[in-house]
């Protein structure tokens, strides 16, 4: 990744946040100073009226596109036309990131419409890496695959996860996206240790890092976290934030929020939270060393 | 097969079919069951598609009430669920579905009151199209104008129902004020549904000019669309007279200016129907098709 111009400095140092439909007219209305901005491609792809918005904010700020439609976990490979989708629309809007997540929802052509759990074994790696592959040779760069979330473990699995993702970018030449709230979250409801988790993370590979809020439920008085965007950061999530930027460095970080979306300002208020909480760990290190 | 194949469409099964034990197996409990577990994938993905049915069909949502379309909307995702990750594309058979649902048989209007929500939804997410003027078709020999296909703007959508599904429509939004029970006796509509600018919007049509810019849609040729449009000229003479501006909420607002509805009485003016099409910049391409 190219980290010399202006851009990138903002990208680097200033923390984004997820750009949503909601927030568009105010962003371009009022061109608040955030870092960058993501979005999901897959609501772009159509054209029209949405992607003349897109472009219009574009202008203005770094963007990176977050996938959630590719299925990088699928057996059946990925899909031709959604790729072709997806080349033309970061043809379009130039991203300095192009991400997906390690997950599956297209079996036998159904598109699922959530980021279901993969079982981590050799012959998934090898599906994963083949799929990875085939995506950074089409889009002519690399991408950064996300930890995602999860309520189950497959009893096949064989590899633990960091490892599976490390295998993953060792294989492939991809970055890692960390999303320290997954971390959290999978660790609560499987009984892990998060920090141990990020520790197996190889450094590296990290090119960027996202934060949001989860649910807390309960299920015959088993705590089960349901990762909604649908909330603030947790303390604990802002603690794993620290010690990933302790370890990664200050690579490009982002909040993102779905539901209960919240006004603008408050979504913009969390950004600079975590820009702080990134100085402090940032200090920290320096002071340690 | 591989393995992971077998998974993902055993995990298909379950999510969408209830049919757990299969990829239940193959799940570690960590303290629940498997199906406690898989439940969690199956509520997200049916309530995040529902969730995007209703943004697109919030009439049928008012009209059902939230909990019957819940309903319906999970029955319609079992047996149709989305073939591509742009979930803009998602919905494209519900107005089908429902017309099919025995539950609903008797709301004889719901399945074009759909047809009509679809119609918007794929108008505002239409990809953009420069509109052609009349002088790009200067170089057409006069034998090749039968010919002629036009290609409109892809944003246009024609829609023609035996039930009032406009006011049913205009009624039934957040902020309508109603003016009392609809007679849904009390005669249909033929609309023309597309985007201006950013805004869509739609307004009724004459039969004949609805009739001719229906086959141009499907692709027809002028001759034939020319043809179509004469027959519901002469079969409607009495409807040939402009159809009044329609009151409509805020974002879906109606295009002025109805000329396009002076069909002559006892025919069909060509000249006058192109000319209209120019000007609304509904046409964005033509080709020939072969004599």
């Amino acid at each position: 990744m190219d980290r010399t111009d202006g851009m990138q400095r903002s990208i680097a140092t200033k923390v984004g946040v997820g750009l949503r439909a909601p927030h568009l007219a105010e962003i371009l209305a009022t061109r608040p100073p955030v870092g960058w901005l993501e979005v999901h491609p897959e609501n772009y792809m159509g054209g029209g009226p949405a992607l003349a918005r897109l472009l219009a904010v574009r202008a203005h700020y770094p963007l990176s596109l977050h996938g959630v439609g590719l299925s990088l976990g699928s057996a059946e490979g990925v899909d031709r036309e959604h790729l072709v989708l997806l080349k033309t629309l970061v043809a379009e809007t130039e991203p300095f990131a192009v991400s997906e997540h390690l997950s599956w929802s297209v079996t036998e052509g159904v598109y699922l419409n959530d980021l279901l759990p993969l079982p981590y074994t050799e012959e998934t790696l090898d599906i994963v890496s083949r799929n990875v592959s085939l995506v950074q040779e089409f889009l002519g760069r690399t991408i950064l695959v996300e930890n995602p979330s999860a309520y189950l473990r497959f009893s096949t699995s064989r590899i633990p996860e960091p490892e599976f993702l490390a295998a993953l970018a060792r294989q492939t030449g991809c970055g890692l996206l960390c999303d320290v709230n997954n971390i959290f979250v999978s660790a609560v409801n499987f009984g892990l240790d998060a920090a141990a988790y990020l520790e197996r993370i190889p450094p590296d590979a990290v090119g960027e890092i996202h934060l949001a809020g989860h649910f807390r439920s309960e299920r015959r008085g088993r705590q089960l976290l349901i990762d909604d965007h649908g909330s603030t950061v947790c303390d604990e999530v802002w603690a794993l934030y620290g010690r990933a930027i302790d370890r990664f460095g200050m690579v490009p970080s982002l909040v993102e929020w779905d539901k209960n979306l919240p006004a603008l300002a408050e979504l913009l208020a969390e950004a600079r939270k975590a820009e702080a909480v990134a100085a402090s760990a940032l200090v920290a290190d320096v002071s340690a060393r | 097969m591989s393995a992971l194949g077998k998974v993902q469409h055993d995990f298909r099964d379950a999510v969408l079919n209830d049919e757990v034990s299969a990829v239940a197996a193959l799940i570690l409990g960590d303290g629940l069951t498997p199906a406690e577990r898989l439940a969690v994938y199956r509520n997200n993905v049916m309530a995040s598609l529902t969730a995007a049915l209703k943004e697109t069909f919030p009439v049928i949502c008012r009209l059902v009430d939230e909990r019957f379309f819940d309903y319906v909307a999970h029955e319609f995702i079992k047996s149709q669920p989305p073939r591509e990750p742009c979930l803009a594309a998602y919905g494209a058979g519900f107005p089908a579905f429902l017309a099919a649902f025995p539950p609903c048989a008797e709301l004889v209007y719901l399945p074009d009151t759909a047809r009509l929500e679809w119609l918007m939804h794929a108008a505002a997410t239409a990809a953009d199209a420069a509109p052609l003027a009349p002088s790009a078709l200067q170089g057409i020999a006069p034998e090749d104008t039968a010919h002629l296909v036009l290609r409109l703007h892809p944003s246009i959508g024609l829609l023609a129902s035996p039930w009032p599904i406009e006011r049913i429509w205009r009624e039934n939004q957040a902020t309508a004020e109603g003016d009392g029970p609809i007679d849904i006796g009390s005669g249909g509509v033929r609309l023309e549904v597309r985007r201006h600018g950013a805004d869509v919007v739609y307004r009724p049509l004459a039969p004949a000019t609805f009739a001719f810019r229906s086959a141009l849609r499907r692709g027809e040729t002028l001759e034939r669309a020319f043809e179509l449009a004469g027959a519901e000229a002469d079969a409607n003479p009495e409807d040939a007279r402009p159809t009044p501006t329609q009151q409509v909420p805020k974002k879906i607002v109606p295009k002025e200016n109805a000329s396009e509805n002076r069909d002559l009485s006892g025919g069909f003016d060509l000249t006058a129907a192109l000319s209209d099409l120019f000007r609304d910049e509904a046409v964005v391409g033509f080709s020939l098709a072969s004599p």
